[in-house]
């Protein structure tokens, strides 16, 4: 009877107050979709670094075909030149800044490259031939980078010698700082969603004065009194928060996979349905802006 | 059921307090009038009992149990023992007399089966049978108030409290809404009304407390509207237990019982 009651009571809450409703699902729409955007890119990033970071810090590549490199005039790079090099890396000298090292041949090369980009057509364009074949050095001081590229970059077979981390790096500070600027905006549009949940809160407790005094005179209890309030508002942000859920699969599925991932083909997007796991963590927050807000309020202007 | 003990409000600090000092006590199914002037403190007192406010100093009990005591999530609980009615009656505009009356026990999570059965025997109570389905605006003050003293009881309050429910109504519906809350208080319910309304006090013969400036200045048994017994000290309530100097006493008037009570009727006439 009582839950009957609390229903009835927000249904016309909601009703009466229909214009600010759907403002306050607009704007915590908007700012949770900023939020998400955040987690988004952090998302990428993560999905960049689980291949690459931690697997490989310096990559020396060997001559292939058509290296210009000065250490490949004689061409791809030989066996005996990749003993040599591996020789090298074994020696004391370089051995102490190495935790380990693997030899990344044009096959392995290849199945890699296959898996990383599963989802992108590049794959069928690219055969083991055109991937030069590496050593990739874990170090034990990514810092030390220099001794390496100093090393190896005048072998004979060995066309460069690349930091990936630093490559990676500077990608990821960039997304980084994309998604500071995401979180910079849902700071701004959640201090919006907070206030004007607290004013349409208030509209609303204003406009059943009537009913709310009548509650308290005959001894409703405050849960009963202020319930439908509080989910008034929290039903309009989880709505919020559940286009915002919505809004960001589309962009995963429809920008990402479908216009991006073709656009940068060697790029390894992520999946929409990663970013479902986003939509729980929107909609919890969504809950807890609103929950907070309108008690707040409540305790002002309902008392009790 | 309802005790003052050295109640004292003072809602700005400049002014004088709206109660002082109040000793009172109104016991289990009595019917007790609160008169006095506009300002005189009869609201505020209602509204102690309510815990609307609280007192500045003293206590206030309400059912043996004293209101500073009872934490704010208990409050609902002490609200529900007291109906409250108001001379503006508060009714819902959009809803029926029945859905008036069954909102207050749909509030506090009564069963549909049991607002079913309750709400037309208080209605009926209140001489309102038959006329369930109409709203607010379609009745006369005097209906629109019996439906909010439906509302006020139907959850069986042991203190029913009435500040000037027959402001808005003629005398012949002010009596009427006096025979409902006569009856009210024959089964038993406490009832204490504060009232502006010379006639109906003088009619019902009742005990009435008279305020003045927040000082009770007489408090009499099935007494009239205006002092009929002029010393405050005969009363047999105002003993003042702070021991203080007495309130101010109202000077004796010459003549007789009968002759005081008609002049009393005139001045209270030319009051209103
Ligand atoms: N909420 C309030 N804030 C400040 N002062 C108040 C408040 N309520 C009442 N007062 C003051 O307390 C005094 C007593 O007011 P109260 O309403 O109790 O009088 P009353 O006897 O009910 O008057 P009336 O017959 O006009 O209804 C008045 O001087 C009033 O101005
Ligand atoms: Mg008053």
């Amino acid at each position: 009877m009582r839950l009957a009651f609390v229903l009835s009571e927000i249904g016309s809450g909601l009703r009466r107050n229909l214009s600010m409703v759907i403002s306050v699902i607009l704007v915590t729409f908007v700012s949770l979709t900023f939020v998400g955007a955040a987690g988004m890119l952090q998302l990428q990033i993560n999905q960049m670094k689980g291949y690459w970071y931690d697997k490989v810090q310096v990559a020396i590549f060997l001559c292939s075909d058509g290296s210009t490199a000065p250490g490949c005039a004689t061409g791809p790079a030989t066996p005996e030149q990749e003993d040599n090099l591996r020789k090298l890396l074994q020696s004391p000298a370089v051995a102490q800044y190495v935790n380990d090292f693997q030899y990344e041949s044009k096959d392995d090369a290849y199945k890699h490259f296959k898996e990383q980009f599963s989802n992108s057509p590049i794959v069928d364009s690219v055969t083991p031939d055109q991937l030069p074949a590496s050593f990739r050095i874990n170090m034990k001081d990514p810092e030390k980078y220099e001794i390496i590229s100093e090393t190896f970059s005048s072998q004979a077979g060995v066309e460069t010698v690349i930091d990936q981390r630093q490559l990676l790096e500077r990608l990821f500070s960039a997304m980084n700082a994309a998604s500071l600027v995401a979180v910079s905006v849902a700071g701004v549009m959640i201090i919006c969603a907070i206030l004007l949940i607290a004013t349409t809160i208030r509209l609303s407790a204003f406009s059943r004065r009537r009913e709310t005094g009548i509650m308290r005179l005959v001894g409703a209890s405050k849960m009963v009194i202020q319930l439908p309030f509080i989910l008034e508002g929290v039903i309009a942000a989880v709505i919020g928060a559940a286009l915002a859920s919505v809004t960001l699969w589309s962009v995963a599925h429809f920008f990402l996979g479908e216009v991006l991932s073709k656009q940068y083909p060697d790029t390894a997007f992520i999946s929409p349905g990663q970013t479902l796991i986003l939509a729980p963590a929107l909609i919890g927050l969504g809950v807890v802006l609103a929950g907070t807000s309108s008690l707040l309020t409540l305790r002002r202007y309902l008392r009790v | 059921m309802i005790r003052f003990e050295n109640v004292t409000k003072v809602y700005d600090q400049k002014a004088r307090p709206a109660l002082d000092s109040i000793n009172l006590e109104i016991d289990r199914g009595e019917f007790a009038f609160l008169v006095g002037a506009s300002g005189s403190g009869k609201s505020t007192f209602l509204r102690l009992v309510l815990k609307e406010d609280r007192a500045s100093s003293g206590a206030v009990y309400v059912a043996g149990q004293n209101v500073a005591n009872i934490s704010s999530w208990r409050v609902p609980r002490l609200r529900r023992g007291i109906g409250v009615v108001f001379q503006d009656f508060r009714l819902l505009p959009q809803k029926t007399v029945f859905a008036n009356v069954a909102f207050a026990m749909q509030v506090i999570g009564k069963s549909r089966s049991v607002i079913r059965d309750t709400v037309p025997e208080v209605l009926k109570t209140v001489g309102l049978e038959g006329k369930e389905n109409r709203l607010p605006h379609e009745l006369s003050g005097g209906e629109q108030q019996r439906v909010a003293i439906a509302r006020a009881v139907v959850n069986r309050p042991g203190i029913l409290l009435a500040d000037e429910p027959t402001g808005n109504l003629d005398p012949t519906t002010s009596m009427g809404i006096m025979g409902v809350l006569d009856k009210i208080n024959q089964n038993g319910t406490t009832v204490v009304m504060a009232t502006h309304d010379d006639d109906i006090v003088n009619e019902m013969r009742k005990r009435v407390v008279e305020l003045k400036n927040g000082v009770v200045i007489r408090d009499e048994a099935k007494a009239l509207y205006t002092s009929m017994i002029p010393i405050v000290g005969q009363s047999r309530r105002l003993r003042d237990a702070s021991g203080r100097d007495e309130p101010q006493i109202i000077p004796p008037r010459a003549g007789s019982r009968a002759e005081a009570r008609a002049e009393i009727r005139t001045a209270g006439e030319a009051q209103a």
